[in-house]
């Protein structure tokens, strides 16, 4: 067990499929010698060559399309886009066909490929490079979508979304990428659509994943001094949920708080909302109450984007509306 | 986004050291009235007694919360005030916020539209809740933002037999009708429910031969006839004398902890149109058999004015409950808790005892029925005790 | 049904292979026409009736390894590429016995297993599918390669440009296959397009050459000699097959934006009445044709029967492949 940095998890998983599996190879903008905008792909060039690592143009849908028709014939692709915002210009591919060859083929094909995607603000990065866009992708039948929180889920994520049969969009929140936690010796893939506890509490569950859970966390410690304890439930996998682990959770706590950094219309947070309104309806002893960004376009000034990005205080509100 | 705002309210007082809530008995003040420093807000019943609060400050009253009758638990919100002077007003009656924030909305409240001020507001686990224990939620206050229901709000309300009562009229085509209790009597029945469920209870009696004692009140109540001493001021006094003999009966139990008193007060069961009260006289061993007398009777006579106070009720390991005015043979009492003994006492019996040669002998006879906290007191103790007091009450004037 | 041709002549035997596969096209095609009138066929339905010799010439020169995209019109390039009538059929009657078990219908017909990686509803996004299987193809160098067709109007798509640029630089094996039939849906692509295909290809390094698309001999002539070379050499190809659109952009388009000396041109432009010309002035006989035609109804009445016969999908197929089934996963 060792603390490294997210980053170097993301690289390790990528390192140890490849070593694992010669068909799956990555491709992306300057993924090869430059070794990836973030440094996540450093060092594969040189160990699995241009055969396996591809420098690709600034073309995002092709990029995609890529790894679709690559899928198709045999191959386990990794996609990156540099930024979520980018990959705007790959819907076609990735929603149009890669979502729906499986079932639109009539189960004739499994599409084994993966879409990394870097979202989330905190880097002063403006309007196009900040989104959190993974509502989009989980509302695609077809795709799975999953956000790792620390480097032992971004390892076994990664790994397993490199397994998956199935189109898998792996979110990776920029503001992570220097954190550092625990990676275990021999790191172990996380089966997809499995949440876990961050943290046991018996007062409010707060649902959340990605940078947010680290948020939910810190509101956990300042709550603990008002006597109040909330139970930090990461989701890990978007697409598909653990609706399960949620209401059961919920059953316990009877008080329900969802929180992310995309912003709050329309998200992620509104479906687990509507479910639990719904599944878990009876247990409710408050109104479920979401956390996520406004619902304006992600400012540049700093001052403006920290108002913008939703944080712990903002779960320690939600905990306490849920409370009154 | 945005500070938090804390809005100002009145809070259930916390007025005793185990008071963990209280009936909300009447508002002195709606909404919109403005109140001066001084001005009566609201009337608080714990412990069978009435607490007249009152504003230390100025302020304005903006929305009631609580109604009449509710049972409110400490430190939850009453009512919110307008304009945001917290810390001028009255610690006692504002208080803690800090105890309570994390219970406090900080977001503006939702009010209830008009139309539909009739309906009533509670969470879904609430609901289902008192569904599944037959509790009418028109019956339960809501503790929540515009007064939602929540779950903890149903307490202990919803029991299984409750439950089953609710039912038997209409599966029985029985016409019953529901009366909505008395905050008193809700209070009471709170009260003894815990009493029977929390304190283990064993019981001891003992018929008393009383002709000697009999006699001793009929003398003095000649010799004073102004004050009329009562066979309850008689087990009173002698009840006091008995266990100031035997300190370790004075003893009650606290949170796994063990309190000795040096003096013996001993509550009175009284009761009233409004259900039963529990004056304490103060000393009953040390004092005179007149001031005890004096001071039942004062009590007493506060009872039924309902003005009791609540030094005068707090306090004391032991209450004596006499129902021998209705010719009951014997009573088995409840305690009342934090009190460890209750002393029930049944009507004076004229039965024919043989006596020392085997003829039959007419006795005048009381039953004594002494319920123990067993978790304080073990049988011998008690016994001893019952022993001490039958020994007292059959030498009066001796003892007393 | 398809054969690996790796000559550069095409011989008359195959010829009259090729005519057989385009008569088999045309034939099916006509069927669907009528059960569309006969309002049996949901959904559009986009006809490839005239274009038969570029799917027909292109599949000649490819084998079961070498992989196919397709477009909106496309049931020419996967009975080309060999799918199966019956499955053809009945996944175009939107049938539980369809080749996609009636999930994708006349726009996504598709067989993996032989290389057909599906028609697609949306114009140009054959294309970077198509580049990818080409990649993997050339990971696994094997030799085989990757053709889409797209028409004239996918040429004013984004992602033509992406696909050009990327096959080029790292010298992928597509053969990308453009119909040319002048028309972009319900318009000229003379009015839709500011440069040519030529031009397009050559800006990116591609080798380029345009054919007559509705002589089978002349596209498979210069598909099998693309294809040689890319099996030897990976790197891209550019064929553009000049071709014409007998009927509407789909069934129930009344064409009234096309003039009639046009229309009055098609039968001369028939790639299917020109290779019956060559077979006869080869010295086949009326009643080999007629033998033929009788052959391949019989074929497609077997096989439309067949389809007719499969019922339709169970409602609870609706969810069943939207992801893979992994065992010990729910």
């Amino acid at each position: 067990m060792s603390e490294v940095r997210y980053l170097k998890a993301v690289n390790q998983a990528l390192y140890d499929a490849m070593e694992a599996d010669d068909t799956v190879f990555v491709i992306g903008e300057d993924v090869g010698a430059a070794g990836g905008p973030f440094k996540a792909t450093r060092g594969l060039l040189e160990r699995f060559g241009p055969g396996r690592v591809y420098d690709a143009p600034i073309a995002e849908a092709v990029i995609a399309g890529v790894a679709v028709g690559a899928a198709m014939t045999g191959m386990r692709p990794v996609a990156e886009i540099m930024f979520m915002d980018f990959i705007t210009l790959a819907m076609d591919q990735i929603v149009n066909q890669a979502a729906k060859a499986r079932s639109m083929f009539g189960g004739q094909a499994s599409l084994p490929l993966v879409i990394r995607a870097p979202h989330g603000g905190g880097l002063s990065a403006g309007p196009q490079h900040s989104q959190c866009l993974e509502a989009w992708f989980a509302h695609v039948p077809g795709l799975k979508v999953v956000c790792p929180a620390n480097a032992a889920d971004a390892y076994g994520l990664i790994r397993s979304a490199i397994d998956d049969p199935d189109p898998v969009i792996v979110v990776e929140n920029k503001t992570l990428y220097a954190a550092k936690s625990e990676l275990p010796d021999d790191p172990q893939a996380v089966p997809i659509g499995k949440a876990t506890i961050s943290r046991p509490g018996r007062d409010v569950t707060v649902v959340t994943y990605g940078a947010m859970v680290r948020e939910a966390l810190t509101a956990a410690d300042q709550l603990t001094i008002e006597g109040v304890e909330i139970e930090v439930l990461d989701l890990r996998s978007i697409q598909p949920w653990d609706e399960a682990m949620v209401v059961s959770s919920l059953a316990r706590t009877h008080r329900l708080v969802v929180a992310h950094e995309a912003v709050e219309a329309f998200g992620v947070g509104a479906e687990v909302v509507a479910r639990m309104a719904d599944i878990g309806f009876d247990e409710l002893d408050a109104p479920i109450i979401r956390v996520g960004a406004p619902f304006a376009p992600s400012p540049f000034a700093k001052a403006l984007e920290a108002a913008y990005r939703p944080d712990a205080s903002d779960i320690v509100r939600a905990v306490r509306r849920t409370l009154a | 986004m945005g500070a938090d705002v804390l809005m100002p309210q009145l809070v259930m007082p916390k007025l005793g050291l185990t008071m963990t809530e209280g009936v909300l008995l009447e508002w002195h003040v709606s909404a919109g009235d403005v109140f001066r420093a001084g001005d009566m807000l609201f009337v608080v019943e714990t412990d069978k007694v009435a607490n007249e609060i009152q504003a230390d400050t100025d302020g304005i009253i903006d929305e009631l919360l609580v109604e009449e009758g509710d049972i409110v638990p400490v430190g939850m919100p009453l009512a919110t005030l307008k304009g945001g002077r917290v810390s001028e007003l009255s610690e006692k009656v504002i208080s803690t916020v800090e105890a309570a924030v994390s219970a406090v909305a900080s977001e503006p409240r939702q009010f209830v539209k008009d139309s539909d001020s009739g309906r009533i507001v509670s969470t879904p686990l609430a609901r289902k809740r008192a569904r599944e224990m037959g509790v009418d939620l028109s019956r339960v206050a809501g503790s929540g933002p515009g007064g939602r229901i929540k779950v903890d709000d149903l307490g202990h309300l919803g029991d299984p037999i409750a439950q089953e009562m609710r039912r038997l009229p209409s599966e029985h085509g029985l016409q019953a009708q529901e009366i909505r209790p008395s905050a008193a009597r809700l209070a009471t029945a709170r009260r003894v429910s815990a009493a029977k469920t929390n304190v283990p209870h064993f019981y001891i009696t003992q018929d008393v031969e009383v002709s000697a004692l009999q006699v001793f009140r009929a003398t003095i109540n000649e010799r004073s006839p102004g004050i009329r001493i009562s066979v309850t001021h008689l087990l009173i006094k002698a009840l006091g004398v008995a266990m100031a003999e035997l300190p370790t009966t004075n003893r009650i139990w606290v949170d796994d902890k063990i309190l000795a008193f040096n003096q013996v007060d001993i509550g009175m069961v009284t009761e009233t149109v409004d259900g039963l009260r529990v004056p304490i006289i103060r000393d009953a061993g040390r004092r005179t058999l007149e001031e005890v007398a004096i001071d039942a009777r004062t009590l007493a006579s506060r009872a039924q004015e309902d003005s009791l106070t609540q030094k005068e009720v707090g306090g004391g390991s032991v209450s004596i409950s006499n129902v021998g005015m209705f010719g009951a043979s014997s009573l088995t009492p409840i305690i009342n808790p934090p009190q460890a003994m209750i002393l029930g006492v049944g009507s004076e019996q004229a039965l024919f005892r043989p006596d020392e040669a085997g003829h039959p002998f007419l006795h005048k006879e009381i039953c004594l029925t002494l319920a123990c906290d067993h978790r304080v007191h073990d049988g011998a103790d008690a016994a001893r005790l019952l022993a001490r007091l039958a020994r007292i009450l059959k030498n009066p004037s001796v003892s007393m | 049904m398809s054969v690996v041709i790796g000559e550069m002549l095409i011989k008359s035997s195959s010829l009259q292979s090729l005519y057989r596969q385009m008569l088999l096209i045309r034939r099916a095609e006509e069927r669907l026409q009528k059960l569309f009138a006969d309002g049996d066929v949901p959904g559009f339905l986009h006809l490839s009736i005239g274009q038969e010799a570029v799917a027909v010439g292109i599949s000649s020169v490819l084998g079961v390894a070498d992989t196919v995209s397709s477009n909106h019109r496309g049931h020419g390039h996967a009975l080309a590429k060999g799918v199966a009538l019956s499955g053809f059929f009945a996944e175009i009657l939107g049938r539980a016995d369809g080749v996609c078990r009636g999930r994708g219908g006349s726009m996504h017909v598709a067989d993996l297993s032989i290389g057909m990686l599906g028609a697609n509803g949306i114009v140009g996004a054959g294309m970077p599918i198509t580049t990818g299987s080409a990649l993997a193809l050339k990971m696994k160098g094997a030799g085989n390669i990757a053709a889409v067709y797209f028409g004239d109007g996918a040429l004013a798509e984004g992602v033509i440009h992406e696909c050009f640029n990327l096959t080029s630089l790292w010298a992928l094996p597509v053969l990308f296959v453009c119909e040319n039939n002048g028309w972009s849906e319900f318009s000229p692509t003379e009015r839709q397009l500011a440069t040519n295909l030529e031009k397009l290809s050559a800006s990116f390094s591609i080798a380029f050459s345009s054919v007559d698309g509705n002589d089978v001999v002349a596209v498979a002539d210069q598909a099998g000699k693309f294809v040689n070379e890319m099996r030897d050499m990976p790197s891209p190809r550019v064929i553009e097959c000049q071709t014409t659109r007998i009927r509407g952009h789909f069934e129930g388009d009344p064409q009234d934006y096309r003039d009639k000396e046009e229309m009055s041109m098609m039968s001369e432009r028939d790639p299917i009445a020109r290779a019956r010309s060559q077979l006869l002035a080869e010295g086949l006989s009326d009643l080999w044709f007629e033998q033929l035609h009788a052959e391949v109804d019989s074929e497609i009445d077997v096989a439309l029967n067949l389809a007719k016969r499969s019922p339709e999908p169970t409602i609870d197929s609706l969810v069943a492949d939207v992801y893979t089934p992994r065992l010990g996963v729910s």
